[in-house]
């Protein structure tokens, strides 16, 4: 009886941080009525110095058109392994993309910022399009890109 | 008009003598070159195809939208590399990635579990 006790203590132990290190965070990208086709978006991580961590979206599935997500680009060199299991297709003019997704509680208030890369055919290329802090006070609080998103919100 | 009847006949005598083994010769198939020429003539009109020879390969990439930051579709006729058709044609640039849901994300330290993100576009 006393090992089982001590069994569920330590399992129970073990389980509640790994729990507790991560949330359900829901990214919401509305994207301007710019009057193109679909647009390609890197959702991406970078840390206090500005160095690549890892990619949470890729919106577009040909790996071909990457180069012109030039940051994402830049500090992938193209790597689609970065991006396996998290690419969906490009987003229409004026749709909104919803992504919910389980991440890591260290991400907020360490100093990482959330980046989107941006392009559509045939228009300029939109590098860096969003950049917001990851902060437990930031979330809900809605940013504005420069060419392709009205607005991006992250929410916990 | 005896004699002139006498030569008439002997002209005619001579000219059919002469000109109707020179026709035959000529209408005679495949016989020496006339008769290869001719028959080259004779298959031209019939099936040979029309191969036009062009070193314009017809990709109209646009470099300067490409050097001004855009990208696009290359208007080439070369289908063979397009990610539409499920194969994998393109054997020297990098392979799409994979597509949510078919694979775990990548263990990068951002995702707090192997769940497959839930999309969703309005």
């Amino acid at each position: 009886m006393k090992s089982l006790l001590a069994t569920l203590a330590l399992t129970t132990a073990l389980t509640v941080p790994g729990l507790a290190s991560a949330r359900p965070v829901t990214l919401t990208t509305t994207l301007a009525n710019y009057g193109g086709p679909g647009a390609y978006l890197a959702l991406y991580v970078t840390d206090s110095s500005g160095a690549y961590v890892g990619s949470l979206w890729m919106a577009g599935g040909k790996s071909r058109y990457y180069e012109h997500l030039r940051d994402w680009y830049r500090a992938t060199g193209g790597d689609t392994a970065q991006i396996n299991g998290i690419t969906g297709a490009s987003v229409g003019s004026g749709r909104t993309l919803e992504i919910s997704l389980d991440l890591s509680d260290a991400l907020f208030d360490a100093g990482y910022t959330l980046h989107i890369d941006a392009a559509a055919e045939d228009m300029r290329d939109s590098p860096n399009e969003v950049a917001v802090p990851l902060t437990r006070a930031g979330a809900g609080t809605p940013v504005g890109g420069r060419r392709y998103i009205a607005s991006f919100t992250y929410a916990m | 008009m005896k004699k002139i009847l006498a030569l008439l006949v002997a002209s005619t005598a001579l000219t059919t003598a002469i000109g109707v083994p020179a026709w035959s010769a000529m209408q005679a198939p495949g016989d020496g070159v006339r008769g290869q020429i001719s028959a080259l003539m004779e298959r031209t009109g019939d099936s040979l195809p029309i191969v036009l020879a062009s070193d314009d390969d017809d990709d109209d990439d646009h470099d300067g939208y490409r050097a001004s930051g855009r990208y696009g579709h290359d208007d080439d006729d070369d289908d063979d590399c397009d990610d539409d058709d499920g194969d994998d044609d393109c054997r020297g640039s990098a392979a799409n990635p994979a597509p949510a849901g078919t694979v775990a994300p990548p263990q990068n330290g951002l995702f707090g579990s192997g769940a497959a993100p839930q999309v969703r576009t309005n």
